[in-house]
């Protein structure tokens, strides 16, 4: 829980033939990550080709899935195995027929929206047309001199189509306008139509067919219409049942695809990184947890029988930076993970900042929003919300609780500080004690991140950096030196000589070390020294100085609700409580989201960036998709 | 001046010195074999220095491009609105460039791999699922898929010309088109505040692409003028729409040359084909561009200016090593650097 799990680098070589099935074993056993450290000698990627087929076998199945959908749930056979690159490229081949048949089908109904749409379209066209006040049967007869088309083309190519029409002598009329399409009827010369046909291709021009029952009487158009509409409709039950059908013949087709897909998945994701060879050797690389290596040998014997050459080497503690970061957490502890990730990834070999993150995260909010009341309320609507936040919920539920535990220590009721006794104090009687107590907690929690990153750095094999460094044991003299020297000054009853000469061994070994460290001319090593020491003190002071804003924001908290009752007790009775209401709902959406945000920030930029780089990567393990 | 302006200036002034002058270039012919790594990392070009001499045409285009994504990226860091609209727009040609690879690809039937591996990374500036995209089925699907991406607006009319009529030259005309006008459309209201010397660079950029696609059109495809007209920018510049439909009218390539207005005339005078019209048109956009750097002109122009100035840099260094590693004669390498073959989108 503190620490990312001891990992072992593990390369498995076997015949390039039973690479999918080492990939899926591994996959299937859940806690292999694909990582490249294979012999230089194995240059080749004997799995490159594979992983492009299942990318376009993948791509098929969902695409086909999507439109055929009502799979049952996946369930992959316990001895399944991987398809190979031969079965995937059959597989491959069948998808592509089965979409060329189901696009024709699902063509086919696209095509009958599209004539219902145009059928609205021509009923819409008639009405106007009637408008027109011409003889259709005249203006569109085809010995005549003049060409005319009636259709559609996009609005916003309309202004550009008349003046290229003009050049040919031809006009434009626009006569409806349905979305962003305009309905229209070009007319010119006969003899020039060919110079229109590239044009009207060009401007994407849609023919708009009047077929001959149109060109009649509108009564008996209108008849005609009526029946081509019950035409099509026909033909859509038809189209339907047709869809359905197919669906239910390559239902259980795709059921098998999908599943090849999944078996096919490991070697697939593995070839990214983890799978070289060379002829007709490949080698799968990666991590897997210390533990679970025996674990791993026996799966793999009992599966490949000897077949194979298992190599597992220790992790170097030079490679920390390359490693991944395998860390588990109680399922109570995983809603601070993402606020810890959202920081950065602990490096391997790092200490793991998450449970002192959750316990210091949720004891700053409840000290900054200590209310009974609150507190319930936030508790409250985390659980109502529990079915849609998750596992996220427990926060609110932990912070709730937290602050309603410090409001019994503060006696505060939404506010009141009359309604309970404070177990403790409330802030506002004695704010220089809250203020000390701040301090003090900074203290203590600025010398334990300082404890951590010397920790990180002798994990990491940075002996120097964690014995003399601003942020290592020296650093860490200086700032108790200082603060103990400090507190005799300020009356403490201590005696202020020790703490001042252990003050000044510890800054004065960070001053040789920034001095060693410096490459740099005599001058420079000079300025950079004397900066960077001063900077090692003012900083350590500043962040401390920080912690100030607990007390602060407790005491803001009385504050804000004691503005609340000023403002209520100088209205009537019913004016009185709408306003301790609303002032409560302001107190506790705006001030305590304020607050939750000021604990983030003392625990990143106080904490975090003293101890934690964040720049490690996740254990992504392979699996299979039912697992997942 | 604000500090975004002051931020842009100053970054635009420090760019300008990374430019190539013409005896650079003399000099980058000359430079021997085992020299050029070192010569190409003193101009600021590490990314084509290490194996400039291994690598293919696809991979140079691809680190050039790269290149201009790093550098646009930081000058459009000081810019909102319409400035920085406009700048990132004008980058974008290069993911059209893939949409354009995307559609042959699926009208040829290649594999999803071989489409992908062509295409130009577009870091941060990509907005399209590539991805997704190359496993389309078919040129339908990938113009279904791409009506509902960030170039809709593009990919709509082409769409539609392209079912009319299945002819990929249509597409990629209707997708040039679109294109440009977008870029004309967001240039429009740069032109009123940047002034000037905004309005030059765009009127040199559209009034080129007009004029040589009007001339291939019309001559090389033998057009009809409606449709060669149809297929221009519509434009508000040296060439105006009403123009660009006379000329379109005319029945010669030299009816049209001398049918030009006066400024154009005297700049393409006894020029001898399309490349070479291209060419000296390109030449003089280069021209107006590096007067526009050193002037004192809005930073917006500069920036513009800047970008131009260097893309039409890093294609001639391209000729350079292209030329090279195919063992072409120094006059060829040349006549490549400062003719290149007249281009669309």
């Amino acid at each position: 829980m503190f620490r990312a799990e001891p990992l072992v680098k593990i390369r498995l070589h076997m015949l390039a033939s039973e690479v999918a099935d080492a990939a899926l074993e591994l996959a299937r056993f859940g806690i292999y990550s694909p990582a490249r450290h294979t012999p230089e000698q194995l240059s080749e990627n004997p799995a490159a080709v594979y992983r492009e087929t299942w990318l376009e076998v993948e791509a098929r199945t969902a695409k086909l899935i999507e439109r055929c959908g009502d799979l049952p749930p996946l369930s992959i056979p316990e001895g399944a195995e991987a398809p190979t690159l031969v079965d995937l490229e059959e597989l491959n081949i069948w998808l592509k027929e089965v979409w060329n048949t189901c696009l024709a089908a699902y063509d086919g109904e696209v095509r009958i929206a599209e004539e219902i749409r145009h059928l609205d379209a021509l009923q819409d066209t008639l009405g106007r047309l009637e408008h027109l006040n011409v003889d259709l049967a005249y203006l569109l007869r085809p010995d005549g001199l003049l060409a005319v088309n009636i259709g559609s083309l996009p609005a916003p190519s309309v202004k550009r189509m008349g003046e290229a029409l003009a050049m040919t002598g031809y006009v434009i009329y626009n006569f409806d306008t349905i979305g962003d399409q305009v309905y229209a009827v070009i007319a010119g010369p006969r003899d020039r139509h060919d110079e229109v046909r590239g044009l009207l291709s060009q401007a994407g021009w849609r023919e708009l067919p009047v077929p001959p029952e149109l060109r009649t009487h509108p009564r008996t158009a209108r008849a005609w219409l009526s029946e081509e509409r019950q035409r099509v409709e026909e033909r859509n039950i038809a189209e339907c049942a047709a869809l359905e059908s197919l669906r239910g013949k390559y239902r259980s087709g795709l059921d098998e695809a999908r599943l090849r897909v999944e078996l096919g998945r490991p070697l697939a994701e593995a070839a990214v990184l983890g799978v070289r060879g060379q002829g007709a050797l490949a080698s799968l690389s990666g991590w897997v947890p210390k533990r679970r290596a025996d674990e791993l040998k026996e799966k793999l014997e009992e599966r490949f029988h000897g077949h194979y050459w298992l190599a597992i080497e220790e992790t170097n503690r030079h490679e920390a930076a390359t490693t991944p970061s395998l860390v588990r957490y109680p399922a109570w502890l995983t809603p601070f993970v993402p606020l810890v990730r959202s920081y950065g990834v602990p490096r391997y070999g790092e200490f793991d900042p998450t449970l002192p993150f959750a316990l210091t995260y949720l004891l700053l909010f409840g000290a900054m929003f200590g209310d009974v009341g609150h507190g319930a309320v936030i508790a409250f609507l985390a659980i109502l919300s529990s079915r849609r936040l998750g596992r996220a919920a427990w926060l609110g539920i932990a912070a709730g609780s937290v602050s309603m535990l410090f409001g019994l220590f503060y006696g505060s009721v939404f506010g009141f500080e009359d309604v309970i006794q404070p177990v403790w104090t409330s802030p506002m009687h004695d704010p220089i004690r809250m203020l000390g107590i701040a301090m003090a907690f900074g203290v203590g929690f600025i010398v334990l991140t300082m404890l951590v990153n010397t920790f990180n750095r002798l994990a990491s094999g940075r002996v120097a950096e964690a014995l003399f460094d601003s942020g290592g044991l020296a650093g860490l003299a200086f700032y108790i030196g200082a603060t103990g020297g400090l507190a005799s000054l300020a009356g403490a009853g201590t005696p202020a000589l020790p703490f001042w000469t252990l003050a000044l061994a510890g800054i004065v070994a960070v001053a040789i070390y920034k001095w060693l460290e410096t490459d740099a001319g005599f001058a420079e090593r000079a300025l950079v020294t004397t900066i960077e020491t001063m900077e090692t003190a003012i900083n350590l002071f500043a962040n401390t100085l920080s912690f100030l804003r607990v007390a602060a924001f407790s005491l803001n908290h009385v504050a804000l609700a004691l503005a609340v009752f000023t403002i209520a007790n100088g209205l009537d009775t019913a004016g009185h409580w709408i306003t301790i209401f609303l002032g409560n709902v302001v107190i506790i959406v705006l001030e305590g989201g304020i607050v939750a945000i000021q604990a983030l920030r003392l625990m990143y930029y106080e904490g975090f960036s003293r101890f934690f780089s964040g720049d490690g990567h996740e254990f992504v393990p392979l699996k299979l998709m039912d697992a997942r | 001046m604000n500090p975004s302006t002051a931020y842009l200036n100053t970054r635009v002034s420090l760019f300008a010195s990374r430019l190539w002058q013409a005896e650079d270039f003399s000099a980058l012919l000359a430079t021997e074999h085992a020299e050029m790594a070192g010569v190409l990392a003193e101009h600021g070009l590490p990314q084509l220095a290490a194996g400039f001499d291994t690598l293919d045409n696809r991979s140079l285009e691809q680190r050039i491009i790269s290149r201009l994504l790093d550098e646009t990226t930081v000058l459009i860091r000081p810019l909102s609105g319409p400035p920085r609209n406009f700048l990132i727009y004008w980058i974008e040609r290069f993911e059209i460039g893939n949409l354009k690879t995307l559609l042959r690809g699926k009208m040829t039937g290649e594999r999803p791999a071989v489409i992908l591996s062509r295409l130009i990374p577009m870091g941060a500036f990509g907005r399209l699922d590539i991805e997704d995209l190359a496993h389309a089925e078919d040129v339908g699907e990938l113009l279904r898929h791409l009506e509902s991406s960030p170039y809709a607006d593009i990919v709509r009319p082409a769409r539609r010309a392209f079912e009319e009529s299945h002819d990929p030259f249509i597409l990629d005309a209707a997708l040039d088109r679109s294109y440009y006008e977008g870029l004309e459309h967001r240039a429009s209201p740069l032109e009123a505040a940047a002034g000037d010397a905004f309005r030059r660079l765009m009127s040199s950029l559209i009034d080129r692409l007009n004029l040589v696609w009007l001339l291939r059109y019309r001559f090389n495809y033998k057009l009809p003028p409606a449709q060669v007209y149809f297929l221009l920018v519509a434009s508000r510049y040296t060439l105006s729409s009403a123009q660009l439909r006379k000329l379109a009218a005319l029945g010669s390539q030299e009816e049209v040359l001398s049918a030009l207005p006066e400024s154009l005339r005297g700049l393409l005078a006894e020029v001898n084909g399309i490349p070479e019209v291209f060419a000296r048109m390109e030449h003089h956009t280069v021209d107006i561009a590096r007067k526009v750097l050193h002037a004192d002109c809005p930073a917006i122009a500069r920036a513009f200016a800047y970008l131009i100035l260097r893309e039409h840099d890093l294609r001639a260094v391209r000729a350079v090593l292209r030329g090279r590693l195919l063992g072409l004669p120094e006059a060829d390498i040349r006549l490549a650097m400062f003719h290149p073959a007249a281009g669309s989108a």
